[in-house]
């Protein structure tokens, strides 16, 4: 079920959920098809596993949601940040800045 | 802080309102697929190809839903209940099976619960007094002496308190103008009782040395019940006057609630009066209770109560029958209130806790065997993506829910029979009324419950965790190789259920065999259709007229339409003890002085002996001509073999100094022996004087044989009596056979409780390997179908079935016979005419579970035997 290489690394995912919903509030899909989109097709995330961190993240207090009509018509669950959860995003991006660094760092040494 | 709330929050809505929680996942997920069905639309594909496709890449809905609903993490809880609600489900699914757990375990529980409260309301709990643990008891009950106690005081040394009572009961009116006298049992004491015991009154205060003065006003403390049902807890009732034996007496005490003193018979205290100047001051009636100063070791206490007896025997000259220079010993205060109830109690304690044990493995069994029934089911979930801790889980859940639900029928089952087990136990002197079931007995449901569920979930779980989950996957093919695994555990199941099982039968046999030999004593009278009442006149009632009452009683009741002979007497065989005292035999110079054998003093009346049932050997009965005849005694048999072997006691003399003169009596008639004392013990010495000859009026206990049912004849002899003089007090209404059964109490009590245990722990037995058996041959029904076929006869499968089904239980039975003959030491000290070993009662018990496992074992291997080849090979099976 899983396409190659595309599948991201646990623990980032919450991450990237946490940046995109701090563009805008959207719901489930829209926020796998930004992923896959914004990161150009190099990322992509399988529904169960997007749903089960949308969860979480709602358990942890950082996002929450609330169901909203979509231009369709259709009704759907739509995700934004939280106080919380913009605290929460600005340290894990600083985290991660430090470690993608770190590893850049490593990579390029010859 | 506030996030460990919201997440307390979050978690309880997801539990609590799952369904909700579901709804929108899943609208969520197909919002999701709609989308990707509209994008691959968008790209030109046909619908149908959009839908295929979006399929591809989404899975199927529901293991999305299950994959994001792992994330939930809410887990615990929620996957509790919902395992819980499906282990309900599993229960409903097969109504027999969880029906026949739940009575098993729900029996072993409640059985447990109940005698686990009653083990703690008697041995572990404190005794109601302040220096419980430094209290003793002298030896020899209701045999000493103001004088003694006076002389035992004055030379106390690691002892720092003592105090003498005796048990005494006498008619009272609660208010002036109540009708008909009640009795009230009471203690009369030394004012140093309650300091001995550490105790202190609820309300009012205790006596103290000056109410047992000469000439002080007559003071009562009353027990916390007395003083609720007769006075209706009023705070006024300190200082109230009540009528008690003719005299008004001054309550000046109300004991706390659980207070008891020495059984919680008595229901009040009165102050001995200690007057050297009475002639009660020399006569031996008391029972002395001491202190021991604290940190003193019992052994102390021990050795200086022998000092004491030897100072005693300087002092006081004692009968050979009644010499307390020998065995002087000190009781602790439990072991003497509560020590004969100890053995008996843990008996039945450990009858339950095997019963308890059987029920668990029983339960262990079944579902063991369901568990692997059910691993086709378990295969596929695990191949599902269920893992095995998931599977494990599942199991345990079920055991759980079996296991509460068995505390909640246990519970049930214990507080609903909680009395009549009580009542059944062998407690006496309204123990029985101080053990209740509480809340901590309904915890120790629930722990038990919990501890059921880990050791009947052990089996199965370590079965599934060693690879029970291929099994169910190519059950087809692997049939011998797993299951001998499960049959290996079924079995060491079966045996030790049977083992078990044994101890319990032997255990009832022996009583059963015991109390068959106790059945078989001739007591001596005949109990049937005899009832006994103790009439107690109030003691201001002068001697004539009490004479007089007890004459017309007689007369009265005789005349009663069906009452065929009424009879009086002092004291009733097998229950009432005492009255014993030294006497006298002419020519019979070496039985003189300190050497006087020791008789009991019973009075009769000419209708005694025929009311009761008892013959004589020799001579005549008492007659109305002794009324002003000269002084005459009845005597029993071994009284008069002993005393005048080789002739006949007819016409000897003997001299009784009951009254205040020695009177001389002839043999006139020798009694058959009777047991007076125990049942299961030679009766001392007895004899019988006529009533109209006793110095004091000595009667006290009306019997009446009667051919109508007790049921009509008590309330009219309670009326009757009411009628002659409602001053009299009617107690202890009972018939003769109440009272045998009381003598017998502990083994026919303990036979009860046995028997029931053992028939529970036979059917259980048989359930096991009933349910083992039968899923053996479900198991192998293709095997047998093809040998079958192949020309093997329905006769050598059957025995092969049998033959299966047996050796577990013949393993059992022989484990189970050696582990009873280790434990029937703990049983010898109840057993009558039954050694402990006794070669009967361990053929039956073996016999009893053989018998039991091959007639369980018998229908399932008749349905093996006809097996239909074609069926079972054409995989009707399973």
């Amino acid at each position: 079920m899983t396409t190659a290489s595309s599948d991201i690394i646990r623990g980032t995912a919450d991450m990237l959920i946490l940046k995109l919903l701090e563009i805008e509030p959207m719901h489930g899909w829209g926020l796998g098809q930004a992923m896959q989109r914004l990161s150009r097709d190099a990322l992509r995330i399988q529904p169960g596993a997007l749903y089960a961190a949308l969860h979480r993240l709602t358990r942890e207090g950082w996002i929450d949601s609330e169901w909203r009509v979509t231009e369709n018509g259709q009704r759907a669950r739509y995700y934004r940040l939280t106080i919380a959860g913009r605290r929460r995003l600005v340290a894990e991006t600083k985290a991660w800045k430090r470690l993608a660094g770190g590893v850049a760092l490593i990579l390029s040494t010859r | 802080m506030w996030r460990w709330l919201h997440d307390l929050v979050f978690r309880a809505r997801a539990v609590f309102d799952r369904d909700t929680a579901d709804r929108e996942l899943n609208e969520e997920l197909q919002f999701h697929r709609s989308m990707d069905v509209v994008k691959l639309r968008e790209r030109g594909l046909s619908a149908s190809q959009a839908e295929w496709e979006a399929g591809r890449h989404f899975g199927t809905l529901a293991l999305e839903a299950e994959r994001a609903r792992e994330g939930w993490g809410v887990s615990m809880l929620a996957e509790l209940l919902s395992d819980a609600r499906h282990a309900l489900r599993q229960l409903q699914r097969r109504p027999g099976f969880s029906a026949i757990v739940l009575v098993a375990l729900g029996l072993g529980i409640g059985a447990s619960v109940s005698l686990v409260s009653v083990v703690d309301s008697l041995m572990l709990r404190r005794l109601p007094y302040g220096n419980a643990s430094r209290v003793h008891v002298f030896w020899m009950d209701d045999k000493w002496s103001t004088e003694e106690y006076d002389f035992v005081r004055e030379r106390l040394g690691v002892l720092d308190q003592i105090a003498a009572y005796s048990t005494d009961a006498a008619p009272y009116a609660p208010s002036p103008d109540a009708t008909g006298a009640t009795v009230l049992p009471f203690v009369l004491s030394t004012p140093t009782l309650f300091d001995v015991l550490g105790v202190h009154p609820a309300l009012g205060r205790m006596f103290d040395a000056n109410d047992d003065r000469v000439g002080a006003s007559p003071v009562i403390v009353i027990s916390d019940p007395v003083w609720r049902q007769d006075f209706g807890g009023a705070p006024s009732i300190i200082g109230r006057q009540i009528a008690l034996d003719g005299e008004m007496v001054t309550v000046i005490g109300v004991m706390p609630p659980g207070f008891f003193f020495p059984t919680p018979e008595i229901r009040a205290w009165r102050p001995l009066r200690v007057d050297p100047a009475n002639t009660m001051y020399k006569v031996r009636y008391l029972t002395l209770v001491a202190r021991a100063t604290p940190g003193v070791s019992p052994a102390l206490v021990h050795r200086d109560v022998q000092r004491l007896a030897k100072q005693l025997g300087i002092r006081f000259t004692y009968s050979d029958a009644e010499d307390k220079t020998k065995g002087a010993h000190a009781i602790p205060i439990r072991t003497y209130l509560l020590g004969d109830v100890r053995t008996p109690l843990l008996l039945l304690l450990g009858a339950v806790a095997l019963l308890f044990l059987i029920a668990c493995a029983n339960a262990a069994a079944l579902i063991l065997a369901r568990t692997t029934d059910r691993a086709g089911e378990m295969a596929v979930r695990a191949a599902l993506g269920a893992g095995a801790g998931r599977l494990a889980r599942q199991i345990l859940a079920e055991s759980l829910v079996l296991a509460l639900c068995a505390a909640i029928v246990g519970s049930a089952l214990a507080s609903a029979g909680f009395r009549v087990l009580v009542m059944r136990l062998p407690l006496h002197h309204g123990f029985g009324s101080t053990v209740a079931i509480g809340w901590t007995s309904f915890a120790t449901a629930f722990a038990l419950a919990l501890i059921i569920a880990l050791i009947v979930s052990i089996v199965p779980v370590r079965h599934l965790l060693r690879g029970g989950r291929e099994l169910g996957v190519n059950r087809e093919r692997s049939e011998e190789g797993g299951h001998h695994g499960v049959r290996r555990v079924h079995d060491a199941i079966i045996a030790a259920q049977v083992t078990l099982a044994v101890l319990l039968v032997v255990g009832a046999t022996l009583l059963i065999r015991t109390v068959e030999q106790i059945r078989d004593i001739d007591p001596g009278f005949d109990a049937r259709g005899v009832t006994t009442y103790n009439l107690v006149p109030p003691s201001g009632m002068p001697e004539a007229s009490q004479r007089q009452f007890f004459r017309d009683a007689l007369a009265r009741v005789a005349a009663l339409p069906r009452v065929k002979r009424a009879g009086m007497t002092n004291r009733l065989p097998l229950r009432d003890l005492g009255y014993e005292l030294p006497v006298l035999v002419e020519d019979r110079p070496d039985l003189a002085g300190v050497r006087r054998p020791n008789s009991l003093y019973r009075t009769a009346t000419p209708g005694f002996l025929a009311a009761m049932g008892m013959r004589l050997a020799a001579g005549r009965d008492i007659d109305s001509t002794d009324a002003g005849g000269s002084p005459v005694v009845l005597i029993n048999e071994s009284f008069a073999r002993r005393m005048w072997p080789g002739h006949s006691a007819i016409g000897e003399r003997i001299t009784e100094h009951w009254g205040p003169d020695p009177v001389t009596r002839t043999v006139v008639g020798v009694v058959r022996e009777t047991h007076m004392t125990a049942l299961t013990a030679e009766s001392p010495f007895t004899m019988w004087i006529p009533l109209e000859q006793a110095p004091v009026q000595q009667g006290g206990v009306l019997v009446v044989r009667s051919a109508a049912p007790e049921a009509v004849v008590m309330p009219l002899i309670r009326r009757e009596i009411a009628a002659l003089n409602g001053q009299v007090a009617v107690s202890r209404v009972q018939t003769m056979d109440e009272v045998e059964s009381t003598a017998l109490a502990a083994p026919l009590r303990l036979r009860f409780f046995f028997s029931a245990f053992a028939a529970l722990a036979l059917l259980l037995g048989a359930i096991g390997v009933y349910g083992a058996v039968s899923y053996a041959v479900a198991r192998r029904r293709a095997e047998f179908a093809v040998r079958m076929a192949l020309g093997a006869s329905p006769g050598v499968v059957l025995r092969e079935v049998l033959v299966v089904g047996i050796t577990p239980v013949a393993f059992g039975v022989a484990a189970g016979s050696v582990a009873a003959l280790g434990a029937s030491r703990l049983v010898s000290g109840i057993l009558y005419g039954v050694r402990p070993t006794d070669l009967v009662s361990f053929s039956v018990a073996a016999l009893a579970l053989l018998i039991a496992g091959a007639a369980a074992a018998f229908l399932p291997a008749l349905r093996a035997g006809h097996t239909n080849p074609v069926e079972a090979l054409r995989g009707v099976v399973n």
